[in-house]
């Protein structure tokens, strides 16, 4: 085995007794020991900095134990500390005594996104004149395809996962939240700012419909079915206001 | 000109010029505090409340760990600043650019 993988499995096997050698006297263990709790506690604060709103559900020290154990098994494998933790939310579905919130997994999905939003690419937001130009060819309309920010994202929850992560911001009232209302969040960063909102199940399926790459007439066509109270102008106000929609395919565009 | 412009519009495409018509005029009035209306204000956030939650290993992301921290900012509306108190600033109030507390 090589020096940097014995090392590595002496860090994350505990029962690992044949210390590296680089370790030189005096008390190698002792030392070695150190670094491995420092390695630890600096992944277990890792997560606590991804998963602010999980920590705070469950209390810090079923939080600790809980990642501790997600860390044990789960070395890094990204250059970055931001990444680490991706399948934390996986691991908390697996996690027996975590069973009796079968909300906090999806909870941590939303936290997971809400930090990807964040370190998402920059990406210019198409002018309102270049949106009013549209209306001069609507029959075109049907056939546009809009791209949207790369920090934008949904996720359908059988959970209140809005409702609860707004609950553990600032000033928030956790006593007045259903968990069990499904949700559907949309995630997407607007200038520097992350922002979270609910999403009806229409605006919701109009979203998803988009960012599958559907024209909007057939997106707008399919959300008219699942539900009769889509506003389709909100829900286009809503997309420029956030600066969402970054690019225009028209039918000639669109094709290679 | 094309005849479908005129009477030969289907419904959808109707709708849907309706439905954009109606979201650029929504959109015209400009949403509260764009970015640029905002100033990045060092010595004013509380404890832990500085802005960008940017995860883990950044240094930000309500970090903090004293009000009014020196090298700590918080987004405000532009201009405002240079007049919001802080116990740590020299000046007594915030300031642009992160600075030395005063002791």
């Amino acid at each position: 085995m090589s020096l940097q993988g014995e090392f590595t499995s002496a860090l994350f096997d505990r029962s690992y007794t044949r210390l590296p050698e680089i370790f030189s006297s005096p008390s190698p263990a002792s030392r070695f020991t150190i670094y491995r709790n420092n390695v630890f506690s600096s992944m277990l604060d890792a997560l606590a900095d991804s998963y602010p709103v999980v920590a705070q559900l469950v209390g810090e020290a079923f939080f600790n134990a809980m990642a501790l154990t997600f860390v044990q098994a789960h070395p890094p494998r990204s250059r970055s500390l931001v990444d680490y933790g991706e399948d934390f939310a996986a691991f908390i579905e697996t996690f027996t005594p975590a069973a009796g919130l079968p909300y906090l997994a999806d909870v941590a999905r939303l936290e997971r996104l809400c930090v990807r939003a964040y370190h998402a690419c920059d990406s210019q937001a198409v002018s309102l004149e270049l949106l009013a130009e549209l209306m001069a060819q609507p029959e075109e309309l049907a056939e546009l395809r809009l791209g949207l920010h790369p920090s934008l994202s949904i996720l359908p929850s059988d959970y209140a996962v809005c409702s609860l992560w707004e609950a553990h911001q600032p000033g928030g009232d956790i006593t007045k939240v259903d968990p069990c209302l499904p949700e559907r969040a949309l995630v997407l960063r607007c200038g520097l700012e992350v922002e979270l909102l609910a999403l009806d199940t229409g605006t919701c399926a109009f979203i998803q419909a988009l960012q599958a790459g559907l024209p909007l007439g057939r997106a707008a066509h399919l959300e008219g079915h699942a539900s009769s109270s889509f506003d389709l102008g909100q829900c286009l106000a809503l997309l420029i206001s956030k600066n969402v929609i970054t690019q225009l395919l028209t039918e000639e565009k669109a094709r290679p | 000109m094309n005849s479908k412009n005129t009477l030969g519009l289907s419904l959808s495409t109707a709708a849907l010029a309706l439905a954009l018509g109606s979201a650029l005029s929504l959109s015209v009035i400009p949403a509260a505090q764009a970015a640029d209306d905002m100033e990045k204000c060092f010595g004013v956030a509380m404890k832990g409340k500085n802005d960008c939650a940017a995860g883990a290993g950044t240094s930000c992301a309500g970090t903090s760990k004293m009000d009014h921290q020196a090298d700590a900012w918080k987004l405000v509306p532009k201009g405002t600043c240079e007049k919001t108190a802080s116990t740590t600033s020299p000046t007594g109030f915030g300031q642009m650019a992160a600075f030395k507390a005063k002791s």
